[in-house]
Order: C-alpha cells, then structure tokens, then sequence
C-alpha cells in the first residue's frame, strides 16, 4: 500500500499549550492531524466512516479510516459501505465529518483537561508560582483549528464547518486555508519552486490549477479511480482497486500510440501488462496408486460385487419358490373345482377368494408366465432370437382356392401375424440405422468441433438463435391460435390477422364451406356420415402442426446443450476487465454503483446459460471443453490497457463524458484569464509550474504534461515543472509552518466573534481577496510585486476584518 | 465484543468527553439521520452565485470551461482506439471482434458500459 495510515493514539497532548495550533489537513483521501510547528501528521487516516452492525451483539458501531480486514469480519458489513463526508471536493455531510473529527481528536489524546500548569505559566513572572494542581476538565478541545478546504470552498460548507467546531468541540479559533496554497508555500520556502508560478493541485475528486498571483483556480470535476474487476468479489474492495490504481498506473506521453503498441500485441506490450494472480489452489493431483492398492482396491469391488450376486441370487430363488407354491395352490384349487358341482362352486370359491373359474385361471396363467420370467432367463434369449425362423406360414403361399373354409380362416390368420411380424423386423431395422445415422453425425461433429473450434461455435450459436426463433414463433401462433381454436362457433369475434398459420386458415376455410348457405333452405350438414370427416381433417391440421416443432425442439435441446459449457474465468475475466476498467467517479455514491455492477455482474456472469433467452452471451472467440482444469492463468487479472487508460481522463476528460477541459489545457485558460497582462508574467508563471497532490504521483505526469503546455504556449517560451517534494503530505507541512507563524492568531475567527455575530454574519461575508490581501501584503514582507502577493497570505481566507 | 477488536480500539467510542454534545444526543437514534443534508448541487444553488461580482471567483466560475481539442474517441471494450459507433447500443468498437462481442452483450451491461461514459439512458 503506497500510503500507510497512522493511527495510534497520541499521549502527549498535556504538552502542548493551549496556544498551540492543532493542524487539520481535510482532504478527499485522506485526514491529517497534527500540531503545529512539525514536520509531519501525527495522525493520517482515511476519510471515510463504516458503521457496520456487530455480528452477535446487534449493536451499531462506527469504525473511522480504514481498518484491518481480518477484523471486520466480526461486523455485518454488508448495509453499511465507507462513506465519506465529501461530495466532490466539498464537505456536506457533517455527521460524519463529525464521527472523523471524533476519532481525529480522540486519537490525538485531546481529554478535554487543560493542564493548571500552563495557565499559572502565562502570568508573569514574579508571580510564577508552582502549583501542581490537577487538571481543569473542559469539555471542549481547547487549542485553535486551523482546516484546510477547496478552492471557492461554498460559504454554507465553511459556515456548518465552523458550526461544528464550535458548538461541539468548543474550538477557540478557526481558521481556513486552501490546501494547495499550503503546498506551494511550504515548497517555496524550501526552495522548489520560486517566487510566482502555477500551482496544479491534483487531488482526489478534483484538479485546480491556481497561479500564484490571483486565487483563480480551475477545478476540474475529475474523479480518478480505476476500478479493476474482480473474480471474488468479496475481496476486491474500492481501497484495493485504490491502491492498485496508485501502484500501477501511470500516464502515457501519448495515449494513441500507447494503444496502438498494445493492439499490436508486441513484445513492449507484453512487458508493461501487469499480471495479477488471485490467489488459487490448483486441484489436487492423484497421485499414482501403488500396485498394493490398486489390488487390494479391486479385492474390495469383487467382493462387493460377489455379495450383490448371491444376494440378487437368493431373492430370486425365494421369489421362485413362493410362485412356484402358488402356482400348486391354484392348480389344486382348479382340480377341487372339477370335482365340485355347479350349484355349489359360489359358496366354496366364497372360502377361498376368488369369484369365479375365469379368475382362478387368469391368475394361473399369470404366476405362471412370473415364474418362467423369474427362472427364465436363460428362456428369453430364446425367445428373442429370429422370431421369424420360429413361425411359419405353411399356408400364406397356397392360393385361395386350394383350401377349405377352415384352412382359410388359418391363413388369413397366418398372413396377418407375418405382416405383423415383418412389420416389427422392418421398424426394428429402421430404427437400428436411424441409430447408425445418429452416431455418425455425432462423430462428425466431434471431428468439426475439434479441428475448428470458433466456427463450430458459432454455427452452433446461429443454428440455435434460428431455432430458438422458430420455437419461439410457433409457441406465439399456438397460443394466439389457442383461444380461436377453442371457440369455433365465434363468428365475429376473432380477426383475422391472427389466423396466421396456414394450419388454421385451412380449418376456418373448412369451417366456412361447411357453414356456406347454399340456399336450399334447410342445413344437412351431418345428415351424411362423411359430413363429418371435416372434423377429422381439421384436427389433423393441428396434429401436424404439433410435429414440426416437436423435432425443432428437440434440436434446440440438443444445440442448447452443445452451448452450455463452463464459462470459464477466461471470459468472465475478459469481458469484466473491459467492462470495468475505466475512469469512473471517485465519489462515493459512484462507487457504490460500480461495486454494485461489478458484484452483480460477477453473479450474473456466472452463467448458467439460460436458453430461450439470452443465448449464449459471454462466448468469446473459445470454447472451452467442459473437461478442462481451471489452470493458474484462468485466475489472473492483466492490467494493460487499463493502466494508461485510466489517469487518461486527467488530460481528456471527455472520455468519461465530462465536457471539460483536460489539466494541460485549463494551464492554458488560466493564463489567459489572468487579470493583468505584466510583461512576462505568463512566462515566469510557465517557468515555475508546481505539482501537488495525490494525483500528481503518476510517472510519467510530469512530461505528459510539460508536452501538452508547449503545445499551446508560444514555441519557444520557458516551461518548467516541478513536482512538490512530497505531494500527499506537503499541504500539511505547509498549514503547520503556516499556523506556527506570528501572524496566525490575528487570521483566525474566534468563538466570540461567532457568537456575537452568529452563524448569518458568516454567509454575510464574502469573500473579499484583493482587499485582505492587499492588507497582509503591507504587513507581509515577503512580496516582491504589488500585483503578486504571496499566497502565504492569499490563502487565508479572510472572514474577519 | 471480542477480545481482539477491544484491544485494536477499531471502534469510535460513543461517549467522547471533550464533546459538548455527544453524538448520540445530537442524532438520536430511529431518526433519519444524513437525509437531511443537502448535496453539493443544491448548496451551489443556494448559494445565489448571481449576486456575487463578476469578477469574484467562486466555486461555479472557476470551473474549467469545455475543451477546445476534438474528442478522442477510445473503444468502450478495449479502450483501444474506436473509429467505429454501433448505433444500434450506442457503444465505440475498435474491431470486428469487439462488435461481435457488444452484439452479444445483454441490455443491462450495455447500459452500464454507457453509464462510464456518462451516455446512458436515464429515466427519471
């Protein structure tokens, strides 16, 4: 992670005195705390608040910047995103500026006592005297603020600001600053960057090009975050695509030619793709089994199969015998029937259950055709074997007249079982080469299927969607048809637009012949038994029409199951990567929504390719065997266009939609905008051109930006641009250096004034640069021209005079 | 709570004692609670930037005027570069591939492909 939060709680605020500053940097990333007068933040965290559920509890708790993972997972995260106080570069939701200012001053050991010592210290010194008393306790954060904010940061934003320190921090003073006024003056006392120049402060949401002379900026409503795809997405989380952004990308001197290196796929390309590889357990391989298993494994089977047999065995055998003992039951029940006589046969079948002979005889023939099925299978080869070597029709082939009435009636007889059994021959033969036929296709799809995998898939998929349509089309007549199927006898009703079906014009057609007057005046429709074939015809319209789609169907299923392969994660990764890798809004909401379609469309693409709607969507250029393993590179993501694609919107930000206009063209417009035209004062702002900002760490920022300045100055005029010497943390320094100054407390805005003017007074103010500046000018030294003021006093937005 | 997450002191604690008024008296619980905060959009409107003076920088006017350089248009796939506009999804492709691809995408992803590009169809 390129930036490391420092968290840990601060002990020694009882040292300072409450003269001194407590420094905040509040920026759209990251929160910065500190005292005045050091060189770093004693605290930096991220902006962002989660107020997650307590798994077991129930309690809602708020959790401040960003925390350990592995801890989180005692809390229900999932209602709750980060949220940040911010919408685009400008605080508005104070409730959770006050949970972050909450954690900032807790952590920075403020416990609202104020050391007795101190105070007795200020008095002078003939009556210093050491009393160690305890500690006053004030509910209040008892040193001055001074806060950074945007550029033009809205009155209504500044005024809830100052509401909240006072009213319930208790602050003494406030005062604000623009961070990358901060920036630019601590780098220019330390000598980066001279006298007059541009600043370009590149932060979070926004980009301000602010010259060094007029507080004119220029932001930009950019938002840069990349967001990467995510296979799981449980572990893709914004900060991790944060932090991906920061490590990996940087900005092309020019995005066209960049981009073409990587359609061409040359070996440059190769390098720059970035491999991500999520983490991946390959499946386990089986080791090769010694002999002493194999065999010892295959003992097992015989012998389990060896119980299965004598078990099927004496199942058999007992069923055996129980019909066998029925069989001799009946046999002698039939015998005892014989003896008895008619009268009496109701009353003695009554005892034994049987109504009557018939019965008794059916029951007979039935056990015994079990029981030669049940000891017979030796019997059945037999019986299935040739059955037409088995009959014989001796008398098919003597002509009619040779025979008697009898032997007739025999060989009509025979001649009906021959047909009858040349007919089964026959279907059994069709269907033995429909079979043969079947199999062949099969193989010569296998065959196409493997030497031509993309062409095959995709006669696959064309052959579906027409398929798919046809089915589709017959359902839509059938059940439009259906409601005129049913009723025949509607003569108006029904238009005629939804007879489309040749089917059903034919069955109105019928319908209207037989309803035709022919003028006799009485209807004989039915008077003759052919009448009523009309029926007949009309229904067998509609059986044929239930065919066609019956075999369209089937092949549907059978295309639709050719389709259905693992979507592998090559797709998934593909289509995602592109899907999601761009330059999105860094503000939250916009997050959300991008987490959102990302987890979604993660699920969505695990596809179940559901026929009959979408059909096979996320088939790219290979079809994947269903038989092959997951490799390690099915779970990697590249990072290639993507990694310049990204900070491309910096300069261009039209490709995502923003009309405006890129970083080095509002260094242009902020030029020319400038109110007076001294004499080379455009150049000396040129020459001096200052980055700062999160945004700015890019490689490759710099010369990016230095050839987009050149192509719109004069040819010939001085560009020079300088990085600030630490981008995320210079601000602070520099509101730090600032507040430690003697001037500070006569710029602050104190709780008295506040409350005697109220909160209204603030918005009354406005913001009055040239003459606050002009008046610090006189008091500040450090100037050089009248026009040019130092933005050490620039900054310091003046709200009381 | 578990002993782990005591000890990380991740949780801001609810009773603060520099604070004047705590949290939870200012946001009782059961009331809607950020609802009432208004959005950048409508502070700026609030803010009646008219009656400023012409000159005077604030937060609209200094906003970056539109760019004078021609669109680049990059694949909304590939992000390669996108002669090419399908005007049946509104989408830029780069190559034959890539159309293959979009015409295979279902409606939703297109939208959401558009919405990156800030083009997709809204309804309010």
């Amino acid at each position: 992670m390129p930036f490391i939060s420092r968290t840990a709680r601060q002990s020694d605020y009882s040292h300072f005195p409450s003269t001194c500053p407590i420094v905040i940097d509040n920026g759209g990333s990251y929160f910065r705390i500190g005292w005045a007068g050091e060189t770093d933040p004693r605290l930096v965290f991220r902006n962002i608040v989660q107020r997650p559920r307590h798994k077991t509890t129930g309690e809602t708790v708020s959790i401040v910047g960003d925390q350990d993972p592995t801890l989180l997972r005692y809390f229900d995260c999932t209602r709750s995103g980060p949220r940040s106080a911010f919408d685009s570069n400008v605080v508005y939701q104070f409730e959770i500026m006050e949970y972050i200012l909450d954690f900032g001053f807790d952590r920075m050991g403020v416990d609202g006592s104020q050391s007795l010592y101190f105070i007795l210290g200020q008095l002078p010194m003939q009556e210093k005297r050491v009393i160690s008393v305890g500690s006053l306790f004030l509910k209040q954060v008892d040193h001055p603020v001074l806060i950074t904010e945007c550029v033009c940061n809205p009155i209504q934003s500044r005024s809830k600001m100052a509401e909240l320190l006072f009213e319930s921090y208790g602050v003494p003073s406030i005062a604000f600053g623009v961070d990358a006024a901060f920036s630019y003056k601590y780098n220019q006392q330390c000598g980066v960057c001279g006298e007059d120049g541009l600043a370009i402060c590149s932060g979070f949401a926004t980009s301000h090009a602010i010259p060094h002379s007029y507080i004119y900026g220029f932001p930009e409503l950019l938002s840069l975050s990349t967001f990467f795809s995510l296979f799981d997405c449980s572990r893709f989380t914004w900060e991790k695509v944060e932090d991906l952004k920061m490590e990996h990308c940087y900005i092309a001197p020019d995005y066209a030619s960049e981009v073409r290196l990587f359609q061409k796929g040359t070996k440059e390309a190769e390098e720059k793709t970035r491999c991500w590889q999520l983490p991946w357990v390959p499946p386990p391989t089986e080791e090769p089994r010694s002999e002493e298993e194999i065999a010892r494994k295959a003992a097992i089977k015989e012998r389990q199969g060896q119980r299965l047999r004598e078990m099927a065995e004496a199942k058999r055998s007992s069923r055996i015998n129980e019909l066998e003992n029925q069989l001799q039951g009946l046999e002698f029940l039939l015998q005892q029937l014989a003896y008895v006589q008619e009268s009496d046969v109701p009353s003695f079948l009554a005892e034994t259950g049987y109504v009557s002979k018939q019965e008794i005889e059916s029951t007979l023939a039935k056990v015994t055709q079990s029981l030669r099925k049940a000891k017979g299978e030796q019997v059945e080869s037999e019986a299935k074997a040739d059955p037409s070597a088995t009959e014989k029709f001796p008398l098919v082939n003597i002509p009619d007249e040779m025979l008697t009435l009898e032997q007739l009636k025999e060989k009509r007889k025979q001649l009906f079982l021959k047909t009858t059994t040349e007919g089964r021959q026959r279907a059994k033969q069709k269907r033995f080469e429909e079979e043969m036929e079947r199999e062949r296709l099969n193989q010569q799809d296998e065959e196409k299927r493997l030497e031509n995998p993309e062409l095959y898939l995709e006669q696959l998929q064309a052959k579906y969607k027409e398929l798919s349509e046809k089915v589709e089309q017959r359902k839509r007549l059938k059940t439009n048809g259906g409601p005129t199927n049913g009723n025949h006898n509607v003569s108006g009703g029904v238009g005629r637009g939804e007879r489309l079906n040749a089917a059903q014009k034919e069955r109105m057609r019928l319908l209207t012949t037989a309803a035709f007057d022919r003028g006799k005046g009485e209807d004989t429709f039915g008077a003759r038994d052919e009448d009523w074939h009309l029926y007949k015809l009309m229904s067998k319209d509609n059986d044929d029409d239930d065919e066609g789609p019956d075999e369209d169907e089937a092949e549907l299923a059978r295309v639709t199951s050719r389709l259905q392969v693992d979507y592998s994660f090559l797709y998934i990764k593909h289509m995602l990567l592109h899907l999601l890798n761009s330059l999105i809004t860094s503000s939250l909401p916009m997050w959300d929504i991008l987490l959102n379609l990302n987890s979604s469309l993660w699920q969505d693409i695990d596809p179940k390719f559901v026929p009959k709607s979408e059909p096979g969507p996320w088939q790219s250029s290979t079809e994947v065997p269903r038989s092959r393993p997951m490799t390690k590179e099915d779970f990697q993501i590249l990072l290639e266009v993507e990694r310049f694609r990204c900070p491309e919107i910096l300069f261009q930000p039209n490709l995502i939609g923003i009309d405006q206009a890129g970083l080095d063209e509002m260094v242009g417009v902020s030029l020319r905008r400038l109110p007076s035209k001294a004499e080379g004062l455009e150049d000396r702002l040129t020459s001096n051109i200052f980055l700062t900002g999160g945004s700015c760490l890019y490689p490759g920022m710099s010369e990016r930006l230095e050839a987009g300045i050149r192509m719109i100055r004069p040819c010939g005029s001085p560009i020079k641009i300088v990085k600030a010497f630490d981008p995320i943390f210079d601000a602070w320094r520099g509101a730090a250096a600032y507040a430690n100054s003697l001037l500070f407390p006569q710029q602050t805005f104190t709780r008295m004034d506040y409350y005697e003017k109220g909160e209204d007074w603030l918005r009354k103010v406005k913001l009055i640069i040239s003459e606050a500046y002009y008046a610090l000018l006189k008091e500040n030294r450090l100037f050089s021209f009248p026009m040019l003021s130092s933005l050490y006093g620039c900054c310091v937005l003046q709200l009381k005079f | 709570m578990e002993a782990e997450v005591v000890e990380s002191e991740m949780v801001l604690p609810t009773h603060l004692r520099f604070k004047r008024i705590q949290m939870y008296e200012k946001y009782p619980k059961g009331q809607s609670r950020g609802r009432h905060w208004k959005h950048l959009k409508q502070i700026l409107q609030a803010e009646n930037f008219q009656n400023y003076r012409p000159n005077e920088p604030h937060y609209v006017n200094i906003e970056s005027p539109p760019s004078m350089h021609p669109c680049k248009r990059i694949c909304d796939i590939t992000g390669y570069e996108a002669p090419y506009f399908d005007p049946r999804t509104n989408l830029r492709y780069a190559n034959a591939e890539v159309f293959k691809i979009i015409r295979s995408l279902p409606n939703d992803y297109v939208q959401r492909y558009l919405a990156l590009r800030n083009a997709a169809v809204v309804l309010k």
